[in-house]
Parts: C-alpha cells; sequence; structure tokens
C-alpha cells in the first residue's frame, strides 16, 4: 500500500511539484477539513491515560486503542529544514506508538527508562539499527525517515514494544482522537483525495475539493 | 542256633546298607534338583539383572539426554524468539536474517577458527545453524557467511522438513566434519513463531555434537547411533553395523540376542527422535554376552562347589541317619529272635500239658468206668446176701452199711466221671430255658421226705417265677449240691434260707444255712478239688461237691461264690443268665 502510494507520487512528481507551488503560495486562504473516521471496535473500552500500543492481529498491525491517521494526498515539497519529531521509550513501551511523519522528518528515539533499549527496523522504507543505549546517550539518537512507507520499530532488547511510523510524502496529516474524530487545517485548494490510514491493510480515501476559508466535512465509515 | 544268629546279623546289615543306599539315593535326588532349579534361577537372575542394568543405563542415559536436549531447546526457543531473527521475517527481510543470526547466535556457534572447548559445554555448542523457510526447505545463507558452520550442499539440503509443525523436531544427521571424517549430529529444528500470528513463520536448525554415545562403559556396553540403515559409532566395526540393521527395529521392543563375530551379543536400541519429521534414529547398545556367560560359569562352579558340599554332607548325614534308624530295627530283630525262641518252648510245654492233660482225663474217664461195673457188682452181691433169711440184725445194719457205702462209691464215680468230661472239654450243655422255681419244689420235697434228725427248718424267699438258661439235669445238680451242702453242715435246730432275684440279666440265688462256719484260712480252697479237711471228718462227702457245682456253674455262664461265713451263717450264691421271657 505505501509502496504504491511511493510510486505514485514518483509517477505525478513534476506536475503535482507545480500543484504544490500553486497551493503553497502565500496569502492562498487555507482549507479545513473535519469529520470522523469510523474506528474498529476494540473489546477493552477506552480509558482515559491508556497507553497505546502496536498489536498484531492476522499480519495487520494497528495501535490499541483504535486510532487513524488522516492525511490529505499529493506530492508536497520537502521542506528545507528537516521537521524533527520524537518517539520516546518509557515504561518499555514507544510513545507514540504509531507516528505519522512527512518523508524527510528526523525522528529523535529518546529512552526515558533505566535500562537499555534499542531500536531497529528491518521494513524496506527505512532500515537501521540505533544500537543499545541508555538515557545518557548524547545526542540523542535520531533516524531520518527519508521515504514514504510504514516502518516497523522494534526493541532487540524487549521483544514486546513495537511502534509504527508512518512516513507520509505530505505534510498534512493529523492523527484522530480514540472516537476517530479528527480536524485538519491548513489545507491547500483544490481537488485532493484525503486518506485515513486505519491499519497496515486498511487505509479509506475520500476525493475532496476544498476552497479556501471553507471547512469541509467528511466521514469515513 | 549260632548259624541263625549269624544270618539274623547278616540280615540286619543288608537292611542298614539298603537304608543308606536309599537315604543316599534320596540326598542325591534332591540335591541334584535344587542344584537344577538354583541353576536355573540364577541364570534367569542373571538375564533380569542383565536387563534392569540395561533399562537403568537407558533411564539415566534417557534423563540426562532430556536434561541436555531441555537444556538446548529452551536455548533455541529463546534465540528463535529474539526480534531480529522474527524481525527477519516478519518485515520480509530475508538478507539480513543470516547477518543478524549470525550476532544473535554468537555465543551458540563455536567459530571455525576458535578451538572448542573440550569441557562440559562442548555438547552445548552448535556445529551449525540454518533457517528454514515457512514450507521447511532450507534457506541457504550467503556465500560469505561463514558463522553458519560448514556443511555440504548435500548434507545441506537433508535440513529441509515436509512439515514445520509447532514443537521443536529432533534429528540425526551423519555427515562430513570438520576434520573431513564422518559424524554425526544431533540436529534441532525450533519452528520460530510470528509475533503476530503465533503461527510458525520458518525454523532454526542447529547441529550439535550428540552426547557421548561412543566408548565402552564399564560393563563392555558399545554404543552407536543407527541412523538410516547404518550404524554410526567407533567400537563397532562396519560389518557388524551391518548385520545389525535388519535386528535394530526388533530391538526398540526388547533386547534382542544377535551373533556378531561369533561371540552372543545382547542388542538393544532406542528410538531417539519420536514424533519428529526427521528420519528415524536409534540410539544402540550392543552387550557382549561372553562377559556374562563366564560370570555365569564362575557363578555355576560356585553353585556345583556348593552343592557338592551339601551332597557329601547329606551323604554323612544319611550315614548317621540310617545307623539311627537301623538300630531299634536290629533291636527288633534281637527281640524277635528272643520271641521266637521263647514261643517255641510256650508253645512246647503247652502241648505238653495239653496231652497230658487229655491223658489224664481220659485216664480218670476210663478209670470211672472201669470203677462202675465192679462197685455194680459189689452192690447187688450185698444186696442178695441182705436177702439172705437168717440174718441177724447186726449183720443186716452192716450189709445195708456197706450197701450205702456202694452208694456213694458210684455217685462218687459218677461226679469224677462228670469231671473228667468237663476237665477234657468234652461237656458241651444243651442250654434252654429251665424252670428252675420248679427244680426248687422238687428239691425241697426231696429234703423235706429225707430223715431229720436235725429238726432244719427251710425257709424260702422266691419271685413266683423263676426262668434261667442252662440244662436242666446240671442246673438241678448245682441246686441239689448247693442244698444237700445246706443241711450236711447244718446244726440241729438251724434253717436253711433259699432267696432268688433278678439282678439285670442275672438270676442271683442264695442259699444259707446255719451251722459252723468255714474258717478264714480255708474259704479261698472250699472250690478246690477233694478240699473239705477243715470241715470234720464226721460229715459225710468227698470234697467234689463245691468243685463240681462251679465248675457247672461256670458252663452256664454264671459264678458260686461264698458270700459269707461268720456267726453262725454260711451263705453261697450262684448266679444263671435269666431265660428270656416267653
Amino acid at each position: 500500500m505505501n509502496s504504491h502510494l511511493f510510486v505514485w507520487l514518483a509517477r505525478r512528481r513534476r506536475s503535482l511539484v507545480a500543484a504544490l507551488l500553486l497551493a503553497l503560495a502565500p496569502g492562498a486562504p487555507a482549507a479545513t477539513v473535519e469529520g470522523r473516521v469510523t474506528l474498529p471496535k476494540t473489546r477493552t473500552a477506552p480509558v482515559v491515560n491508556q497507553r497505546y500500543e502496536i498489536v498484531a492481529k492476522a499480519g495487520v498491525l494497528s495501535t490499541n486503542p483504535p486510532v487513524a491517521v488522516v492525511y490529505l494526498e499529493g506530492g508536497f515539497p520537502r521542506p528545507a529544514t528537516p521537521p524533527a519529531a520524537e518517539i520516546r521509550q518509557k515504561d518499555l513501551t514507544f510513545i507514540p506508538s504509531l507516528l505519522p511523519v512527512q518523508a524527510g522528518t528526523r525522528v529523535e528515539f529518546p529512552n526515558l527508562d533505566d535500562t537499555y533499549h534499542n531500536i531497529f527496523s528491518f521494513s524496506p522504507p527505512k532500515r537501521f539499527d540505533l544500537g543499545r543505549y541508555r538515557a545518557d546517550e548524547r545526542p540523542v539518537p535520531a533516524v531520518l525517515f527519508d521515504q514514504p512507507g510504514l516502518v516497523t520499530l522494534r526493541c532487540d532488547i524487549h521483544e514486546h514494544m513495537r511502534a509504527l511510523v508512518l512516513v507520509l510524502a505530505t505534510p498534512h496529516f493529523v492523527v484522530t482522537d480514540a472516537t476517530g474524530a479528527f480536524r485538519l487545517t491548513g489545507l491547500p485548494e483544490g481537488r485532493h483525495v484525503l486518506k485515513a490510514w486505519i491499519d497496515s491493510r486498511t487505509t479509506r480515501e475520500h476525493v475532496v475539493e476544498l476552497r479556501g476559508g471553507e471547512v469541509q466535512r467528511v466521514d469515513f465509515p | 542256633m549260632n548259624a541263625a544268629a549269624e544270618a539274623e546279623r547278616s540280615r540286619v546289615a543288608g537292611f542298614r546298607t539298603k537304608l543308606l543306599a536309599a537315604i543316599m539315593l534320596l540326598v542325591t535326588i534332591l540335591t541334584l534338583l535344587a542344584l537344577f532349579f538354583a541353576q536355573r534361577s540364577l541364570a534367569a537372575g542373571f538375564e533380569e539383572e542383565l536387563q534392569r542394568q540395561f533399562q537403568g543405563e537407558l533411564a539415566a542415559i534417557d534423563r540426562a539426554q532430556q536434561l541436555r536436549r531441555g537444556a538446548l531447546v529452551e536455548r533455541c526457543r529463546a534465540l528463535v524468539r529474539r526480534p531480529r531473527i522474527r524481525a527477519a521475517f516478519e518485515d520480509d527481510a530475508l538478507d539480513l536474517l543470516y547477518p543478524n543470526a549470525a550476532d544473535e547466535l554468537r555465543d551458540l556457534v563455536a567459530r571455525p577458527a576458535e578451538a572448542v572447548p573440550a569441557d562440559a559445554t562442548r555438547g552445548l555448542r552448535a556445529r551449525f545453524y540454518r533457517f528454514l523457510d515457512r514450507k521447511g526447505a532450507v534457506i541457504v545463507p550467503p556465500a560469505g557467511e561463514r558463522t553458519v558452520g560448514a556443511l555440504a550442499p548435500a548434507d545441506e539440503a537433508r535440513l529441509a522438513l515436509p512439515a514445520l509443525g509447532e514443537r521443536p523436531q529432533i534429528g540425526y544427521l551423519a555427515h562430513a566434519g570438520a576434520g573431513g571424517g564422518p559424524t554425526v549430529s544431533e540436529i534441532i529444528a525450533m519452528p520460530v513463531f510470528s509475533f503476530e500470528t503465533g503461527e510458525p513463520l520458518a525454523a532454526l536448525v542447529l547441529g550439535f555434537e550428540p552426547p557421548e554415545f561412543s566408548g565402552q562403559t564399564r560393563d563392555g556396553i558399545k554404543r552407536g547411533i543407527f541412523l538410516a540403515g547404518r550404524l554410526h559409532g567407533p567400537d563397532l566395526p562396519a560389518e557388524a553395523a551391518l548385520r545389525l540393521a535388519p535386528e535394530v527395529d526388533d530391538a526398540a521392543e526388547e533386547p534382542v540376542r544377535v551373533t556378531l563375530g561369533g561371540v552372543p551379543h545382547l542388542l538393544f536400541a532406542k528410538h531417539l527422535n519420536p514424533d519428529s519429521g526427521y528420519p528415524p534414529a536409534f540410539e544402540v547398545g550392543v552387550y557382549p554376552l561372553a562377559g556374562l556367560a563366564a560370570r555365569q560359569r564362575r557363578v555355576r562352579w560356585q553353585v556345583l562347589g556348593a552343592g557338592a558340599f551339601v551332597l557329601l554332607l547329606g551323604l554323612a548325614g544319611s550315614h548317621l541317619v540310617s545307623l539311627r534308624l537301623a538300630r531299634p530295627v536290629e533291636q527288633l530283630a534281637q527281640d524277635s529272635a528272643v520271641d521266637r525262641a521263647r514261643r517255641a518252648q510256650a508253645e512246647a510245654a503247652l502241648e505238653m500239658t495239653s496231652a497230658e492233660l487229655q491223658r489224664s482225663a481220659r485216664f480218670s474217664a476210663d478209670a470211672s468206668h472201669q470203677l462202675k461195673t465192679p462197685v455194680t457188682v459189689l452192690r447187688a452181691g450185698l444186696e442178695e446176701m441182705l436177702a439172705q433169711p437168717g440174718l441177724t440184725p447186726a449183720d443186716c445194719a452192716a450189709l445195708s452199711e456197706l450197701i450205702h457205702q456202694t452208694y456213694r462209691l458210684s455217685s462218687l464215680i459218677e461226679d469224677l466221671l462228670l469231671l473228667s468230661r468237663m476237665d477234657a472239654g468234652r461237656l458241651k450243655l444243651q442250654l434252654g430255658p429251665v424252670d428252675l422255681g420248679a427244680l426248687i419244689a422238687g428239691s425241697l420235697d426231696d429234703l423235706g421226705a429225707l430223715p431229720d434228725e436235725l429238726g432244719l427248718k427251710v425257709e424260702a424267699d422266691l419271685p413266683p417265677v423263676l426262668r434261667v438258661t442252662g440244662e436242666r439235669r446240671y442246673t438241678a445238680m448245682i441246686l441239689q449240691n448247693l442244698l444237700e451242702n445246706a443241711r450236711k453242715y447244718n446244726r440241729p435246730g438251724g434253717r436253711i434260707r433259699l432267696a432268688a432275684r433278678a439282678d439285670g440279666a442275672w438270676l442271683r440265688l442264695a442259699v444259707g444255712n446255719n451251722g459252723r462256719t468255714i474258717p478264714v484260712a480255708a474259704q479261698g480252697h472250699i472250690f478246690e478239688r477233694f478240699h473239705r479237711a477243715a470241715i470234720g471228718e464226721n460229715v459225710p462227702g468227698y470234697g467234689l461237691g463245691l468243685n463240681l457245682a462251679r465248675e457247672l456253674a461256670r458252663l452256664h455262664q454264671g459264678e458260686l461264690l461264698l458270700v459269707r461265713s461268720d456267726a453262725d451263717w454260711t451263705e453261697f450264691e450262684v448266679s444263671f443268665p435269666l431265660a428270656a421271657p416267653e
């Protein structure tokens, strides 16, 4: 799925670049999309401060309790300076367990536990291995995610620890709340495809016609 | 007599010898039987002990194997949970599999360059490892990867499994070893489970040096691994391996006997990897029975020696026993010889006595007969003289007395005749019912008819019916004897008393009279023949009456006794069997 996206992006690069330049022209009024993604039911009732973790069921990775990532598809230029993001390792979990980032984002992985942690990925979009390190490791180990796709993060030491980094070609994305509600602001005008990533196999999409200053409601059934 | 004693002694000696022989035979048979059974149970015991030994060793080996395998399996299980290894399969990064596994298995796999330490951990070091894919086929490591351990491609291909399964699978692989020679590795195929689905994604196959199968144990058991029709073990020659191949399957159930190089062996086998997708492998032990046979022979000799000793003891014991047993028999033989002599003497004496008795009885019978005739002639002559006219009254009285004496004489002769018949045992009573009451009445009448100068008084105390068993003639004779005595020995004016009573099956008739009593010293002799000395010569009689009466009473099955003789009263009692009532 992600590789499809990447291929698609690669093919449409030239025409997209023009559109993006137009869309990001200063002064252009931004559009907003809000709505709700129908999330898969979980057995456990969501509670406050519940830790989000990655669960695997029948080979499908998702978060528990479920949340979705809503993003606007399109070829957007990379920022000049890589945006930064962070996944903390605390209490033997990755926080957050699902991190959407724009391709080219540098993600730091601070270790907040008293034990060694290791982060590695064998996922095709980004293979890396940070080795084992403690909380006092400086600089904080970081990885630049430069190719769109889904990256599974694992800890070499703690086999249950998982995190997903959803590397997107777009800067326009948001994580829904536990009810599935989202609000995506600062979107460029024009005809776009709005997508909702629900789990590693399920991505829903919706074509939207955005106009500046308008708030459009999109629900993913 | 001396010759007879000699014969007796030799017979006794013969008996002793036979007894000894019999006891010896018995002892020998018993000893041999005991030996036989001891021998058999010993042989069975040896077999059992051997089996037990096998089972014990097998169990010990099994326990050690289980422990070792458990440890290995645990290590493998920990390895296949390693996130890097799982990630390589889950994230489809097979190119990273062997490089990462090299890191993860660093501690487990012996490095090619590294000298393997010859300690306990040696068996826990893997010789090689490979991964199998989801279908069980071998994922061939990249050419440069040296840590996986060298395996020829053909050997490598044999690590494949038909199915991964949920559990670790054990197998044995015969392959070319590091030194080039053939070797056997114990392999464990541990499934790698998906973290996501829990299904086996792949398997890690590790090859270990098998535990010490080779080498002789102290009992001479040679061990090896039987794999795919071949036996691997340095102690066993190749042809032995070929020879054993068909037997292993049977031996997996029970140890079997095989002949190896002309020597009997016991072969046992144990399936090492049940429930495995790999070809079956057996641990094989061969036990040479030669040592066992030698031990058995030794013990047999010991048993035989003990048996011979016991036999010797038994024979000595039987000699003693036979002597002991023979002694009473000898005694018996001697005694019986003495007895026989005594009996012969007694028989001779008895015969003589009997002959004499016969002779004397015949003599008295003859004498009585011979005497009767002259007495009769004498009486007839005297009666004729008495009938002569012209006799003076004195002559008449003298003649009458003489005639009376002839009656006494003939009566005496009658009695003697009767006694002699009884002595010779020729008097047989014709027993029948006898009316004793009538007899008594008749006797009393006779008594009354006699001239009674004494003025005797007769009393009778009799039941109305008096019937006894006897012969009338002799019953009457007893009664007359008693009554005559009672009258004869009475005093003037005295009494005669008759009293009869039934006592069970007997009738007891008491006859008592007044008069002089019988002295105590004479009371024991009054029933003897011709005994009347104490009575006084003026009383007629010749001392046969009581004797005759008693003999007759005894012929009647009865008895005649003196009841009392004191204080002017003498009483006899005669008993007769009562006649059956009509």
